[in-house]
């Protein structure tokens, strides 16, 4: 910037809007956003408690019960709705952010979304198939 | 329908006078369907206010002059229709995150000085002389990086991020396309001269991926994918040793 660009600058006196604190309430597609990110929030609780019964666990049966109260329940089963809002969404932007060529061809964004849900698919069976088999 | 009227209400500004911006209602006739919210604020300075300010220029898309804030969104005013606000009142207002300089003009430095950062032309080690003749690309080369050429700097992708709404120190999304944009060009040899301004904490790892910058764009480039693009080749090139040669 010049001096009399910065000078003529300076004598400008402008207002500078302050961003309201709602602003994620104004539009759709904010607020969608904002339950995306926040949906890592039960996640990480759940995970935390997690954490917690392993290490019950690991002192041996007598400190161990399995937790099936209904807050309990509930509490898991609105974690798991937030886990899979979460996945599907991060699964669907992969598109957008994977981007490689296979014979010097872009691979098309639908078909690397679709390949990750695949994928999702296919570790959910083999990961529910191994705890069903552990518990028996 | 000749008495068919609509009521644009224009922040009104004045540096000299106001402590903060305010609205102002204008009735004005809408007699054709094909009316654009800048043919009202350009009907509005002919013949009922001449103070009230806004930048305007080619009235077709292709300048990026004229956006604004219209009910909420940004928008290029010379293409949006008043038909699909009638008979709701238009509410036009400066582009957000920017400090308002005058009604609806808003101070565009922070914007031109971030475009300037990352250097938006094409940077060759070693420049050939005229007579090397054209630096030749595929059809897929330019395909590579076409869309994010498209890019008008209307700046409607910083008035729709909140993320350089709560931090002006963002480089930005236009900016980021356009940096992209240079880095995919088969001619350019620039990448290592610009990733000290993209891969900054304020460049594309400030962004966490609301999208609307790609939302608004009216001329179809995807900011948020050169953003989310840019991060993933910037992560590799850090992982792994050979990705940081050219």
């Amino acid at each position: 910037m010049t001096a009399e660009a910065d000078t003529a600058h300076a004598r400008t006196r402008t207002y500078k809007p302050a961003m309201p604190a709602g602003w994620w309430l104004r539009k759709r597609h904010y607020f969608l956003y904002m339950v995306r990110e926040f949906t890592a929030l039960p996640l990480a609780l759940w995970l935390l408690w997690l954490l917690f019964e392993i290490y019950r666990a690991g002192r041996g049966a007598s400190h161990f019960y399995a937790p099936s109260s209904t807050p309990f329940v509930i509490f898991s089963v609105i974690c798991l709705l937030f886990a899979l809002y979460h996945s599907f969404t991060f699964l669907r932007l992969a598109g957008v952010i994977l981007h490689f060529k296979v014979m010097d061809k872009p691979v098309p964004s639908a078909l690397i979304v679709a390949s990750q849900f695949g994928a999702w698919l296919v570790a959910s069976i083999v990961i529910g198939a191994v705890l069903i088999g552990f518990g028996r | 329908m000749a008495d068919k009227r609509i009521t644009i209400r224009a922040t009104r500004f004045d540096p000299d006078k106001d402590t903060a911006p305010r609205l102002q209602s204008y009735d004005i006739p809408f007699p054709d369907e094909s009316m654009v919210v800048l043919d009202a604020l350009n009907y509005i300075k002919s013949h009922v206010d001449g103070s009230l300010s806004y930048r305007w220029s080619c009235r077709m898309g292709i300048c990026g002059s004229c956006g604004m804030t219209v009910n909420g969104t940004p928008k290029l005013t010379c293409s949006a229709f008043l038909r699909d606000y009638w008979p709701g009142a238009v509410t036009v207002t400066p582009l957000n995150n920017f400090p308002i300089i005058r009604d609806l003009v808003v101070d565009m430095e922070d914007f031109m000085q971030k475009l300037k950062s990352i250097k938006p032309w094409i940077i060759r080690r070693q420049e050939l002389p005229l007579g090397a003749g054209e630096h030749r690309q595929t059809m897929d080369q330019i395909a590579d990086f076409r869309q994010f050429s498209q890019c008008i700097n209307c700046m409607l992708c910083y008035a729709a991020c909140p993320v350089y709404g709560l931090d002006n120190e963002f480089l930005g999304p236009a900016a980021i396309a356009l940096a992209r944009r240079y880095n995919l060009d088969s001619r350019d040899q620039g990448t290592k001269i610009r990733l000290p301004v993209i891969a900054h904490s304020d460049g594309v790892w400030e962004c966490s991926f609301v999208g609307e910058c790609s939302v608004v764009c009216p001329k179809g480039v995807d900011p948020a994918k050169a953003i989310q693009q840019t991060k993933l080749d910037t992560s590799v090139r850090f992982i792994l040793p050979y990705g940081n040669r050219e």
